[in-house]
């Protein structure tokens, strides 16, 4: 579903009071010679008193804030979780149990992704369907992005790498898997079709993914162990080679996704035009870029608290930092993208429940993980891209079993249960692994 | 193929010299007002005639024996093979060469395991459906349960998982493979299809089961030696929750075959129906009942003859303990579903040889597999789900191959040559694996 000139003249018409800088794009290649006051001189009656619904009637600067407030922050369901925000803040100011700070600083961070994906979208909708589309395959998974960063600038380098493992893990089998249970449950006597076309491209993505890291991992495993201490140069050098050729294959991806293959992920576009409440683009550009900013911070704040009370949390729980990174985090990372897929999966449009779970953990592979070698290269720190034997194997095998389970292109709910149930072991394995594994792989991987 | 009540009201009359207490459960609820003698108003005339085919002028209970014993004993081909029970009963008692017993144990085995099948679907008639769903759904495979849980009570814990992986690797190779090859060349002409959904089921539950294969194996490979006696006890931990996960995976496997989605089965019920014999139900619920358990009781201790003399048979024919449980016993235990699936490829059904072969497999990885361990976890018996690196690695390549294989829907006899040779290469590979091997792993198996 396209998203229709008139749908953004109200927009902007709303936004008009605020600044009327940036014309929506789209708009603007077809009106191009006229003012911008004059291209208004379409906009239906119906559309007036559209307008007139929304509580506007004096266009303030406060008013306004308020608007979008209400919009921004009340517009999600996760909203009961915002007053962890503070929370978490007050708990590190005034050094309450660092497992708590850990525990809210979790639970704040629910709705701010959620929201991040939100306020993309609103931006997407001025920016046109390319550069939205560019901003989505950016900012998409942000609170990923954003806490393996700030993991890997206190040099907890196995964070940065479980909870990145974890988010492919939890996208290809616990969203992918409940999803297709759901969907296969909600519409039992219906057929279940989607396009695999779309799917397929993530695959061969997630493989090409798979194959850097697994070339690292045989390095190591294939070398006699007198010869160890020389491959980890060597190591080292491959995985910074693997991950320039992954973000090349991912600025292919996405060439093919927005320009030449459009077509293919239409309905996953459709989706996040759906995500975005009912109204699209209910702020206006400027505002949602200020709101991102102002989020953006907070993440960052919060995800520092994650970071920073990882170990502590492990200590006092008694759970390895292994299962928290790889099962804890992501969970809430992705909660937000898991509604969603589901409540497409509940209305049988599997093709938007696929695009939100595949497209996610492609991204994750062949762009944050990446970038995160990158960003380690440039900060000299020896971030390589071979994860220890048991996460590449599991990581292998999500990736074979989801193409497997997208081979033919339909679906029941037999094939959501065996994806859960693969997701449910791998979670009773890193729980398993109790901590004195936890700390061979911390110490491997912290000090080479 | 329903059942139609007047078979059932056939094999009653014949039933009648018996016992009259239990009239078949279908009939009861259509009938449940009258009383019993009366419910055979409706016997048409043909019914009669053909009763008085059968041999059977009066209905004396010797007589009834007689004619039970007929169709149980002699309606397979493979009665030749039943003289060896009460040989290999003689020569257990009379101490002959172990190596004999074994070898006439396994011989009376084969028609065994075909009877049990026969009998469970004997049972099946009168129980309906689902409830005889069920029945071949637990004691299909009844053979190889019996030897794996009196292998079980010995500690062979070895013998246990090797038979039952060689089970799987013969169902989805040797069975399989030997299926289409034979269906491929006898219908060289003809385009040969199948359905491929029920295939692909089959290959998610079995990705699942190799799953919870892989994750202990890579549990004691990731580890450092030194942690390596720390990580049995959370091996063991993660096999029963592994076990645990398989079981609920197989009662939702069953849910989804026998209530929600048995239109994609049915191709296998019919096959079942085929393959009893022409007529339905041709003995009656409880002499088909009392032949169950006392074949049972015939298997456990031919079982019992087989598990205690395998390392005999093993040194004095110089094969590895190994190759018999992996090749030799599973394909005597296989022989019949063997047989069937074969000769339903030749007939150009290639959906009912799929849902043989990948259906015994899917129950044995899912349901016996998984079973054990919760049996061993009972008695104190430390047997986990790591089968050792070489059986897991050929456990994962028999899956893939054969996902691999039913991807389109169609077939041709290059594929069954595929798969017969890798069954042969696997073959090769367990009879050059002697005995220094062996020692080392029933040490390792056995002693842990």
């Amino acid at each position: 579903m396209k998203k229709s000139p008139m749908d953004i003249q109200e927009t902007w018409d709303s936004e008009k009071g605020e600044d009327n800088i940036n014309p929506p794009i789209l708009k603007l290649e077809k009106n191009q010679e006229d003012g911008r006051r004059n291209s208004d001189h379409n906009m239906s009656t119906t559309l007036l008193s559209k307008q007139s619904d929304l509580i506007l009637p004096s266009k303030g600067l406060l008013q306004l804030f308020l608007t979008n407030l209400r919009e921004v922050i009340l517009g999600t369901k996760l909203v009961v979780l915002f007053p962890a925000i503070p929370l978490a803040i007050l708990a590190h100011s005034y050094n309450l149990g660092r497992a708590w700070v850990f525990a809210l600083s979790l639970l704040g961070l629910t709705p701010l992704a959620e929201r991040v994906s939100f306020l993309t979208e609103q931006i997407a909708y001025y920016t046109g369907p390319t550069v939205g589309g560019l901003l989505n395959a950016t900012c998409g998974n942000a609170t990923e992005l954003i806490i393996a960063l700030l993991a890997l600038r206190q040099k907890k380098i196995h964070v940065v790498k479980y909870s990145l493992l974890g988010s492919i893990l939890s996208n290809l089998l616990l969203v992918l898997g409940s999803s297709l249970l759901c969907g296969g449950l909600a519409n039992l006597k219906k057929e279940q079709r989607y396009d695999r076309k779309q799917a397929d491209v993530s695959s061969s993505m997630l493989m090409l993914g798979l194959l850097c890291h697994m070339l690292p991992l045989m390095f190591a495993y294939g070398e006699k162990p007198s010869l160890y201490t020389l491959s980890v140069g060597a190591t080292l050098q491959l995985s910074r080679a693997c991950s320039i050729v992954m973000l090349l294959a991912y600025v292919a991806y996405l060439f093919f996704q927005l320009k030449t293959h459009r077509q293919l992920f239409e309905a996953q576009e459709e989706d996040e035009d759906d995500l975005g409440n009912e109204e699209k683009a209910v702020v206006g550009f400027w505002s949602a870029f200020t709101w991102l900013v102002g989020m953006t911070a907070i993440i960052a704040l919060l995800s520092e608290y994650v970071v920073g009370t990882i170990e502590a949390a492990s200590d006092s729980w008694g759970i390895s930092v292994n299962f928290i990174s790889i099962i804890l985090l992501p969970i809430v990372g992705n909660a937000a993208e898991h509604a969603g897929s589901i409540i497409f999966a509940f209305k049988n449009k599997l093709d938007i429940s696929l695009g939100v779970a595949m497209g996610s953990a492609t991204q994750i592979s062949m762009f944050v993980v990446p970038l995160c070698v990158i960003v380690a290269w440039i900060m000299h720190i020896p971030m390589d891209l071979d994860f220890s034997l048991l996460e590449t194997g599991c990581l292998a095998f999500a990736i074979l079993v989801t193409a497997f389970t997208l081979q033919d292109g339909t679906s029941h709910y037999m094939k959501g249960v065996a994806l859960l149930l693969c997701y449910v072991t791998m979670g009773a394995c890193f729980f398993v692994l109790r901590n004195p594994i936890t700390n061979k792989t911390s110490d491997s991987l912290g000090v080479k």
